[in-house]
């Protein structure tokens, strides 16, 4: 590898530089902490924390929660994107700005806010309640709250794919005897399915590290409705930093093959891409 | 008939991109639609395809009514200029995406993308995506894919708009070889029209969403009916001249006009010359052909072939030459010239040089609007009229000019059997006495009338009438000529004395009729019509005062009480008028 490469930036050397330094400060330095002092402990004491119901519960709600959301957010944040994308009409530039709410709103608002709406006296929540649903201190709750916050980020990923459907090539299927769902099927969802596989790894990833939005509705039963991050949050409350440690690791263990995962299945989708092209 | 319009018509927001536009085109046929952009060629095209839906109007293919028929099912080859490929599916998917929607099996699908992609000279290329090829490539992908499901027309949108020159010649010549060895209808589309010479069997010219002319190209290059075809279709210098009984008078000469239409009176006329058709030489005795005026060259450009110069006339020139507009818009008075190298080899000529100009061949515009004169009691007055923004407007879209005009006496019934001239459109102000001073214009003279009120805009709607047979004629002329240049429907409003009379109905509707089928064959002017009873003057008043943004056409041939009855329709009226008077004075 040589340092002298030609670019608008000056010197590769530096930008490099800079890149691993602030990497390795912000994010590489601060989880070899975390995993030290994982590590620190007694293997024993290790499965013990990690291994008990109580976790085990955690991250079944944890990552099944986030991986509905995004799966949730899959289909209506395409839905949305798509009509912002393609139609025009009064209000479209206030719904656009809406989108990013969820971003800017401390989590511990949109909890709240959520809370009220479906708490069994809430607006919605009085009339769930008769049906015998129950949203608020319930799983769903938690799948509500995340579904919420990480919708901005399918929407965000999937329109400026969307803008690159151009109304040419429907037209062009529709001339040759194409049908509605045909078009959908073999010209826009190709076109669009990496948008949306990222969409989808950043919702994930949001919903899997949020906290402040889902203690609000999630009611916080052990074993029912305790979400991982809460519980690394019991532990230090109760100065317990190697437990938290723990469960810190082993969330960063499912993050980070969750997320490897998706990268590899987008890497396949246009090796595949590649491979067809070459033959 | 492959493809048969009917009265097609498309608005966008109340303004018509396609308006009024009927044709038939042909089993087999190239066909090629040439306009500048925004002209509405390509909304027609979708329309054609089915992608866009029409407002008004019916368009067959092969006999089969399919107005109402999505894109699906009309069975049509469309290309876009951009080539729309499938870019996740290779150039055998691509081409193959009709048959597969038809569920064609897999055999008999292979078997036809062979024959495609050998009609195309793409043999081998099944398996390449579209991002390997290049432009020239993908073009032919997509003509292969729009061929695949056998369509009964191929429609092509600008299909070589994003290609280079060189690509752009070979795939015209594959296009044109493929549409000749499978016997399609084709419709192209293009601004281009070294394209549509190259190509058309025969070429419709668009503009202001209104086909303007069709026929032959080589008809339509030498003998336009419009100032629009024959500015856009080549260069071509447009000049005043005027009708006599000898011929057509052009600067010093009298010409025999190439049409030998008889001059019934002296009059006005718009006549054409092509730049390839101006001599140039050093003296008016060296000149074999007939003399134009003197002239300097102003501008001399060598392209190879041939020499493009500008020449200045002479100010004394008999003959005023129209302002052209060039390549960035800005008016030029300039006669363009081109010669070849024989020609110059004989004269050459250098910038700033004196020479004679003589043209060889003159051909005159059967429009009967070449000019206007912007007409009031004082020079001032006249000068503000000529700056109305609808004359101004109509002006600059006929690419012709304005002259003033004071008549101190206007309306003063001593002054009437002074003796005058009139030349062209005049053109007075709407006001409070304004049936009469038409009235006093019309009997010293003036031929065409128009009356504008202060302030008044491009209409949308024409209406056009007119009482008496023999302006009829006229009246068509003159609205078709109008309608040319701005983008307004056309209605022809048949008004009959009395109440709703039983017994003129029928000879009503037939004469309606006889003006649709008239207004189309001779001056390709397509309008819808309404009828009225009451008085002619009282209806077309009242029709007017219904809607903004109107204007009437009418045509007369006799004077008797003129301003008494149309006092209701001139006098400070809010509409333009025109008024188109044939017979005696």
């Amino acid at each position: 590898m040589s340092f002298r490469q030609a670019s608008v930036l000056p010197g590769f050397g530096l930008t490099f530089g800079f890149t691993t330094f602030f990497l390795s400060a912000m994010v590489l330095l601060p989880l070899a902490a975390m995993v030290l002092a994982a590590g620190s402990m007694h293997w024993h004491e290790f499965v013990h924390v990690v291994f008990s119901t109580r976790a085990l519960d955690s991250y079944r709600l944890s990552f099944g929660a986030s991986f509905l959301a995004a799966a949730i957010n899959l289909v209506f944040g395409f839905i949305i994107a798509w009509t912002l994308v393609r139609y025009e009409f009064p209000g479209r530039k206030l719904i656009d700005a809406l989108i990013d709410m969820p971003f800017a709103m401390p989590t511990a608002v949109s909890g709240i806010a959520l809370t009220t709406v479906f708490a069994q006296s809430g607006w919605i929540g009085r009339f769930l309640e008769p049906l015998g649903i129950k949203v608020a201190y319930t799983w769903l709750g938690v799948t509500l709250a995340l579904t919420l916050i990480s919708m901005p980020f399918t929407v965000r990923a999937v329109q400026p794919a969307l803008l690159e459907v151009q109304h040419d090539l429907e037209d062009a299927a529709e001339t040759l005897g194409a049908g509605r769902f045909y078009v959908f099927r073999r010209i826009i969802l190709p076109t669009v399915l990496p948008a949306l596989l990222t969409g989808f790894t950043l919702s994930f990833a949001r919903a899997v590290g949020e906290y402040g939005s889902v203690i609000f509705i999630a009611g916080n039963l052990p074993m029912k409705t305790e979400i991982t991050p809460l519980l690394i949050v019991i532990h230090l409350e109760q100065f317990d930093y190697q437990g938290a440690a723990a469960l810190g690791f082993v969330m960063l263990v499912m993050s980070f093959t969750v997320l490897f995962a998706i990268n590899l299945l987008q890497a396949w989708g246009r090796r595949r891409q590649l491979r067809a092209a070459n033959s | 008939m492959s493809i048969t319009l009917d009265q097609v018509t498309k608005q966008y927001g109340g303004v018509p991109v396609v308006n009024d536009v009927s044709l038939d085109i042909g089993d087999g046929e190239f066909f090629v639609l040439l306009g500048p952009s925004g002209s509405g060629k390509s909304t027609l095209l979708r329309a054609i395809a089915g992608l866009t839906g029409v407002d008004h109007g019916r368009i067959s293919l092969h006999g089969r009514d399919v107005t109402h028929v999505t894109a699906r099912k009309r069975g049509v080859g469309l290309v876009f200029q951009n080539y729309a490929l499938f870019r996740h599916m290779t150039v055998a998917e691509n081409i193959e995406f009709a048959l597969r929607v038809r569920h064609v099996r897999g055999k008999a699908r292979r078997q036809r993308r062979q024959e495609l992609l050998r009609l195309v000279a793409l043999e081998g290329m099944d398996e390449r995506l579209p991002a390997q090829l290049s432009g020239g490539q993908q073009q032919r992908v997509a003509v292969a894919r729009a061929l695949a499901h056998k369509p009964g027309v191929l429609l092509l949108d600008e299909p070589f708009g994003a290609l280079d020159a060189k690509i752009r010649e070979e795939l015209r010549r594959t296009i044109r070889e493929v549409q000749r060895e499978l016997g399609i209808t084709t419709v192209l589309v293009t601004h281009d029209q070294d394209e549509a010479f190259a190509m058309a069997d025969r070429i419709g010219i668009m503009n202001l969403g209104r086909l303007l002319e069709v026929g032959a190209p080589h008809d339509l290059y030498s003998r336009p009916a419009t100032r629009f075809v024959a500015t856009f279709l080549g260069a071509a210098n447009l000049l005043l001249a005027r009708r006599t009984a000898d011929g057509i008078q052009v600067g010093g000469t009298t010409i025999a006009a190439a049409d030998r239409a008889p001059a019934a009176n002296e009059h006005e006329v718009v006549a054409v010359v092509r730049p390839e058709e101006v001599e140039l030489a050093p003296a008016r005795a060296t000149l074999t052909s007939n003399y134009l005026a003197g002239g300097v060259v102003d501008e001399v450009v060598f392209t190879g072939a041939l020499e493009k110069l500008r020449v200045r006339l002479d100010a004394a020139a008999q003959t005023p030459l129209l302002a052209h507009s060039d390549a960035d818009g800005a008016a030029v008075e300039l006669l363009q010239v081109t010669r070849t190298q024989h020609e110059q080899r004989g004269f050459a000529v250098a910038p700033g040089q004196n020479v004679a100009v003589g043209v060889r061949r003159v051909h005159v515009l059967p429009t009967p609007l070449s000019s206007f004169t912007a007409c009031a009691a004082s020079a001032q007055l006249a000068q503000e009229l000529s700056h109305e923004p609808l004359l101004a407007e109509l002006a600059a879209r006929m690419k012709t000019r304005i002259t003033t005009r004071t008549e101190a006496r206007l309306g003063v019934a001593e002054a009437l059997s002074e003796a005058a001239d009139f030349v062209g459109t005049t053109v007075i102000a709407s006001q409070t006495d304004c049936a009469h001073r038409a009235e006093w214009l019309l009997r010293r003279g003036a031929r065409d009338l128009l009356v504008l009120p202060a302030g008044a805009r491009a209409p949308h709607r024409v209406l056009i009438h007119w009482m008496g047979e023999a302006a009829r004629s006229a009246t068509l002329a003159m609205s078709a000529s109008v309608l040319r240049h701005v983008p307004a429907e056309a209605v022809y409003v048949g008004i009959f004395p009395g109440q709703r009379a039983g017994s003129s109905g029928p000879r009503g509707m037939r004469e309606l009729l006889d003006a649709r089928s008239e207004a189309q064959a001779a001056h390709g002017l397509e309008m819808r019509t309404e009828l009225r009873f009451g008085d002619v003057a009282e209806e077309l008043a009242r029709r007017l005062a219904e809607a903004p943004a109107q204007m009437l056409i009418v045509g007369i041939t006799d004077l008797t009480r003129f301003a008494e009855r149309f006092r209701k329709l001139l006098d400070g009226g809010q509409w333009p008028v025109l008024i188109v008077h044939r017979g005696a004075p």
